[in-house]
């Protein structure tokens, strides 16, 4: 099953090296940013958004449309994010403060609830054909050559803003106000209110934050992904793979294993290309059974 | 939408009338309520990411359908179209094959179900023996392979085989025109992609036995990301790629290649590009890729064709495509043998009507549609190969493989395979 | 604790049941009845198979459905294998059977072990991981599977003690039959002192354990014994559409069974039965009316979810309690003057066991 010729001559090119490792990167990164939300929102809420994925999507439709309507790319990306923050907030209030403290199915049933509908909202409103936004003309030229390997300029840019929304995100939980609230509500909610801080409206505003990562990865994705219904579906997956083996909660611990997978993905699509997926699993799987925390995570697990 | 407006009764009022049977378990009372109207069932794909292929079949048939009735029906007695959605999962296909027969009265089926829908339902005819036309599968072992081979059941789609003989003889050509010999493929990793990959590079290395495949890539269907593949087909450098991804896979696909610039870099051969949603979906389709036909109301360039594409784009605002020509042309194949029969639906006695016959069609490369009598399947509808253009007719310079070619070659696969 | 009486009282109602089924089955006008009721046995058991982990023991299983359709897959290839039929002949079928559910069995038994000694969302995902791998290699092993196309051909069906399954009549019958004995194992198990274990660990395992219950290894058996079930359920289901197709252990199957037992109910033993019928016929009548399915479906599980907050059956139950709780308190009210027999947290405490957890 494993070609292990076609993987020692990639790693004997330099080229082939530079290819592999870009693409690894580039995979990585936009699974992070999705990811990021997932396990932001479960560390602090302690509740498991099934529904991430919606919000990818309607980040990118939001881009979609906006870029059509402006032309402006800069524009698309900000309010996609802006787009998924505030369906972001609606879910949390109208649903997902529901089922704060309830048993995982119900939250699983709500999300699963949430994605159906929204799918079927998409596709009332953009049609159920893939639509595609093509790469903006800022970005469309020909590849940079680095040591014989290509790198597309627009890739280096999606690179360059998920490392800024890592740190972004980091600082904000670690240090800003903001962030100190919301850690101090997770931890203990009464304690927070009684010092006359509307804990609610905090936790909406969290969650809005992690569906604006969402939908940043989906407004990034728009230009080179066709857009469908049920697009957020696939990234799910992956993102909770990503979350489970970085560590639930754990923002680094996500960005860590987003690129363990990017690589898995590229090296694995030399050396063994039809056992791409279920070798992530199998990670994951792996990871769940000899440290179940995953990397970066915390607490009791058994 | 306003499509479905058109045709006898629509699908909603047909359906209502059947849940609010199916919903006090008495199916029997639909069955006595049918009247003298003939009910074609017809699963497909309605949701999910191919909804648009199965929107456009329904449309298309539900314009065959009206277009029978204007012209008076089957002796007078109607049809009518009960349409479901199987979402594209095999154990659906077969569970809303089933129930459009038991409850809804349907008598015949037309399946407009990808590949693997359409063996399932291919198994669920034969076991409830049910008239049926394939309208979408176009793998080749539904009709050629004899334990798929079913007394009541024909195929209406493109066949794998045809287009992987057209696409070997043109493959050829352009290797020896252009001395390509290094060849990759990137292709979906599910059954059709594979045995569309496998016969297209076997027919391309028979009429130009120089070339070889230094590199394969096989994305899952539905993958979001093509980049490892991307830089996958990059290390191996092949002078030419072969593709059958499609749809919106495709689409994705040619988006992020063209950033790493690879349709610059060599020659690329996508059976599955010539159809009218992803040609207008791919923003600033590169010149000069080689597109296997699919549908094009200037293939086969004629008036009737181009007549075709304007009428159904008056019914339907969603695209023609592919499955829509098959579709509608597999309801006219239906019409007429339930004419031959005086609306007879006895899977037998309409099979019998079926074999062997040739209908006038806009599709046909000689204006007629044959179903082949010796196993059941479509011929003489367009083969072959063009050029991509940025703007409509988005082809140009298609070269139409002959079909008696495609048919020597035909022959004798199904030899080397114990088929015939 | 349960008294003989009632286990026969079980038996009783099993046989009762399937003569029921049966006769449906057979006086129904059209295959649809038939139809309707054989993919309901195979999904019933699925959800059902799943409650022992859920309801019963408080395992919270993502990935139930890999047991399902393994039980189909192993049933149908080995009957696709011409060297099985031809060594077992007329015994191939019951062979089969057997030999799939014991396959599954062991299957089972290795993810339980592994997955057993984590905490819930961790079991969670561990159960799914295990599920999509199989996914991953029945998807990629398209030489003894088929692939995404699942097994073609048919499942061929040797006639065996008369009985002959590719006749819809004697399929039905037989499935009705296997259906109610799997149904019945379910019952005698989580009616018995195990059963009562399972639940005590549900509660609290932390007191189960210091009574000297092996935790691990009671979680591990109603892990298998679930898996088991449910392979019935697939096989069931393979013999219907005389296939497998891996869509029955993609993670949406999962998810349905879950949905089927939330919809049902918990807590009740033919909650998630009744789920089962529920969506199907939710399925049917959404299809009916809409092309918007998913729209439909979705707000229907919100109004259950966010509405009820729990299952219908689990609902009703309630219901009734309460009113009966209700009359019996005003009853104690007037009797209070008589003297006090009535505790007044009673009720707080009704509620309390009746609250869905897992």
């Amino acid at each position: 099953m494993v070609n292990v010729e076609a993987l020692a001559t990639c790693l004997s090119s330099s080229a082939c090296i530079v290819n592999q490792l870009s693409s690894g990167l580039i995979i990585g990164m936009l699974l992070f940013l999705v990811a990021s939300g997932v396990t932001l929102i479960f560390g602090v809420l302690h509740v498991i958004n099934f529904a991430h994925g919606t919000f990818y999507m309607i980040g990118a439709y939001t881009a979609y449309t906006i870029y059509t309507v402006t032309g402006s790319y800069f524009l698309a990306a900000a309010g996609g994010a802006l787009g998924a923050a505030i369906i972001g907030v609606l879910f949390e209030r109208f649903i997902i403060s529901r089922v704060y403290g309830e048993n995982i199915l119900m939250q699983l049933l709500v999300c699963y609830a949430f994605i159906l509908i929204v799918d079927d909202l998409v596709k009332i409103i953009w049609g159920a054909q893939y639509l595609a936004m093509g790469v903006p003309d800022v970005f469309r030229m020909p590849p940079l050559r680095i040591a014989g390997g290509f790198v597309p300029p627009f890739y280096v840019f999606l690179v360059a803003v998920a490392v800024v929304i890592l740190f972004g995100s980091v600082l904000l939980i670690a240090k800003t106000r903001f962030g100190k609230i919301v850690r101090a509500a997770a931890h203990n909610q009464t304690m927070v209110s009684v010092l006359g801080i509307r804990v609610p409206l905090y936790f909406a505003l969290l969650f809005g934050f992690g569906c604006a990562l969402a939908g940043v990865a989906g407004a990034l994705a728009a230009p080179v992904r066709s857009l469908t219904p049920g697009m957020g579906v696939g990234i799910l997956i992956e993102s909770f793979i990503v979350t489970v083996i970085g560590g639930m909660g754990s923002i680094t611990g996500a960005f860590l294993a987003a690129l363990l997978l990017g690589l898995v993905r590229s090296i694995g699509s030399i050396g063994f290309p039809l056992f791409v997926d279920g070798a992530m699993f199998a990670i994951m799987a792996i990871i769940l059974i000899v440290r179940p925390q995953g990397l970066l995570g915390q607490g009791e697990v058994r | 939408m306003t499509y479905r407006t058109f045709g006898r009764p629509t699908r909603r009022t047909v359906l209502r009338g059947a849940a609010a049977g199916a919903a006090v378990l008495a199916a029997p009372a639909i069955l006595r309520a049918q009247g003298s109207t003939i009910r074609i069932g017809m699963p497909t794909i309605l949701s999910g990411r191919v909804a648009i292929l199965g929107q456009s079949s329904e449309a298309a048939a539900q314009l065959a359908v009206s277009e029978a009735n204007e012209a008076g029906g089957i002796d007078g007695r109607m049809l009518e179209l009960v349409v479901r959605d199987s979402a594209g999962k095999p154990d659906q296909a077969t569970k809303v094959t089933r129930d459009l027969v038991n409850t809804e009265g349907c008598s015949v089926i037309l399946d407009a179900e990808a590949s693997g829908g359409s063996f399932a339902v291919n198994e669920t005819v034969r076991d409830i023996k049910v008239y049926c036309i394939h309208t979408n599968s176009e793998t080749s072992e539904l009709t050629a392979a004899p334990k798929n081979q079913v007394e009541w059941v024909f195929r209406c789609a493109r066949q794998g085989i045809h287009d992987a003989v057209g696409g070997g003889l043109y493959a050829a050509n352009l290797s020896k025109e252009k001395g390509l010999t290094r060849w990759g493929t990137c292709s979906p990793d599910y059954a059709y992609g594979r045995s569309n990959t496998a016969e297209f590079m076997e027919y391309t290395k028979r009429f130009a036995p120089e070339i070889e495949v230094v590199v394969e890539s096989w994305p899952k269907i539905f993958q979001p990301d093509y980049t490892e593949n991307i830089t996958a087909l990059l290390n191996s450098a092949p002078q030419a790629l072969y593709s059958c991804l499609w749809g919106g896979d495709l689409v994705a696909f040619f988006d992020q290649a063209s950033l790493y610039g690879l349709f610059d870099q060599f020659e690329t051969v996508a059976v599955n590009l010539g159809d009218y949603p992803v040609l207008e979906a791919i923003k600033a389709l590169p010149t000069g890729i080689h597109s296997g036909s699919r549908y094009s109301s200037t293939v086969p360039d004629t008036e009737a064709n181009r007549t075709w594409n304007d009428t159904y784009r008056a019914h339907s605002p969603v695209l023609p495509t592919n499955w829509a020509w098959q579709t509608y042309s597999g309801i006219k194949f239906m019409v007429e043998a339930l004419k031959a029969t005086g609306g007879d639906t006895d899977a037998s006695k309409l099979a019998e009507a079926t074999r062997g016959m040739t209908i006038d069609s806009p599709f046909g490369v000689n204006g007629t549609l044959t179903l082949r009598e010796s196993d059941h399947t479509l011929i003489d509808y367009p083969v072959g190969y063009g050029l991509t253009l940025p703007e409509p007719p988005y082809i140009k310079n298609f070269q139409m493989t002959a079909w008696d070619e495609i048919l020597k070659y035909e022959a004798e696969w199904k030899e080397r395979n114990g088929y015939a | 604790m349960r008294t003989l009486a009632s286990f026969w009282r079980d038996i009783a109602i099993a046989i009762v049941a399937l003569a029921v089924l049966v006769y449906v089955g057979i006086a129904a006008e059209t295959p649809w009845t038939r139809d309707f009721l054989t993919s309901l046995f195979a999904y019933g058991l699925l959800a059902m198979s799943l409650n022992l982990l859920i309801g019963t023991t408080g395992l919270v299983s993502f990935g139930h459905a890999a047991f399902f359709a393994l039980g189909g897959y192993a049933f149908g290839l080995l009957l696709q294998s011409s060297g099985f039929l031809a060594t077992f002949g007329p015994g191939a079928v019951p062979v089969a059977f057997v030999l799939a559910v014991a396959i599954t069995a062991v299957w089972a038994l290795v993810v339980g072990l592994i997955c057993a000694r984590l905490s819930e969302i961790y079991f969670a995902f561990l159960t799914l991981a295990f599920q999509m791998f199989l996914y991953s290699v029945v998807l990629s092993w398209v030489g003894l599977t088929g692939g995404d196309q699942g097994l073609m051909g048919g499942i061929p069906r040797p006639v065996f003690l008369g009985i002959d399954l590719s006749d819809p009549i004697h399929r039905f019958v037989f499935c009705a039959a296997v259906f109610v004995v799997s149904i019945l194992v379910l019952r005698v198990v989580t009616a018995s002192p195990f059963g009562y274990t399972l639940r005590l660990i549900r509660d609290n395992p932390r007191r189960a354990a210091f009574l000297g219950i092996n935790v691990l290894r009671a979680k591990v058996i109603s892990f298998v014994l679930a898996g088991s079930v449910a392979s019935v359920g697939g096989i069931i289901l393979a013999l219907f559409t005389s296939g497998a197709y891996p869509e029955w252990m993609y993670w949406s199957q999962s998810g349905q069974a879950i949905f089927m037992i939330m919809l049902g109910g918990i807590n009740q033993f033919f909650g998630p039965l009744l789920g089962a019928v529920l969506l199907r016929f939710l399925n049917d009548m959404v299809l009916a009316y809409t092309e918007y399915t998913e729209l439909a479906t979705g707000v229907a599980i919100l109004l259950v979810v966010l509405g009820l907050r729990r299952g219908i059956l689990d609902f009703v139950v309630d219901l009734v309690r309460n009113r009966r709780e209700r009359t019996q308190q005003s009853e104690a009210s007037a009797s209070l003057k008589r003297g006090p027999d009535v505790s007044p947290d009673n009720k707080a405490a009704t509620l309390e066991t009746v609250t869905p957890r897992a």
